[in-house]
């Protein structure tokens, strides 16, 4: 059950980078980029209605801890112009790679605070076979 | 190429914020820091809409033409947060990692083949092979998490 969950999140969010190229190509990137925020903001809204889930405080809270929510900006505006020269499945596997490199420096120097988890050289194997299927997905 | 790079960081922008959300969670919980990260989104999109040359250009009468299904991409977003929410926690990080990423391809794989109307062998073998570049990683991590 919990795995089919997990699998279904994997749809929608392809679902969604396809629904969301569709948005930028009809109504410009920037413009999207704000209708997607603006339907974002009202959906988590509804969410948090039932509960007590406007009950926080926020006292205390580095101001830079807000910030994840600008920098989505540029995962979404990335993803909109991806899909527009490339379709979803390969600017996928292109994130997936952005990913793994992003958490193994991150990860190696103990970014953000971040505990140091040294890099395993075995791990170039991985990174490799995934750098081939992406040249694969892209040539082929 | 320059969309091949924008593709990558736009996986790296990921990982950063899933970090930066993570503290904030970890401290008003997730549904409220998910508020703020649209409140902050919002806010700074809407800036830099005005700052592009797309605010000059803009034509309402072109609105009309958007189909409604196309503005729902934010309401996708936030179930995604909300099922990961309940994901997470129950489903060891190995196999949600996976099992999100195989949804994600064969999904976009479909969604290519609609798109541009015949199916890629290409992506369907490359993907396979992303996917065991993958796993290897992740099996790898597993091994040290023993």
């Amino acid at each position: 059950m919990y795995n089919s969950v997990s699998l279904f999140i994997g749809v929608l969010i392809s679902v969604m980078i396809m629904i969301n190229g569709t948005l930028s190509a009809a109504s410009g990137n920037y413009t999207a980029v704000v209708i997607i925020h603006l339907v974002g903001l009202l959906g988590i809204i509804i969410a948090m209605l039932p509960g007590k889930a406007f009950r926080f405080k926020l006292k205390g809270i580095p101001l830079y801890l807000y910030s994840a929510g600008t920098i989505g900006i540029f995962t979404v505006l990335f993803n909109n112009m991806g899909y527009a020269a490339l379709g979803v499945s390969l600017p996928l596997a292109l994130g997936l790679f952005g990913q793994l490199l992003a958490s193994l420096v991150i990860d190696h120097f103990g970014l953000f605070q971040m505990k140091k988890i040294r890099f395993e050289k075995k791990k170039f194997m991985g990174l490799a076979i995934i750098f081939a299927g992406i040249l694969v997905m892209a040539f082929l | 190429m320059f969309y091949m790079v924008i593709s990558v960081l736009a996986g790296v922008s990921i990982v950063v914020a899933r970090i930066i959300n993570a503290a904030l969670a970890s401290r008003i919980g997730t549904l409220q820091s998910t508020f703020f990260n649209y409140i902050t989104g919002l806010t700074f999109s809407f800036v830099f809409l005005l700052i592009s040359r797309e605010a000059v250009n803009l034509q309402p009468a072109k609105f009309g033409t958007i189909p409604v299904w196309a503005c729902t991409g934010g309401l996708l977003g936030v179930i995604v947060i909300i099922l990961s929410n309940f994901t997470t926690p129950r489903v060891p990080a190995f196999y949600l990692t996976l099992l999100i990423f195989i949804g994600q391809l064969f999904a976009g794989i479909l969604i290519d083949y609609f798109i541009s109307g015949d199916i890629s062998a290409g992506k369907i073998i490359g993907g396979i092979l992303v996917l065991a570049g993958l796993t290897y990683n992740l099996l790898l991590d597993r091994k040290r998490g023993d």
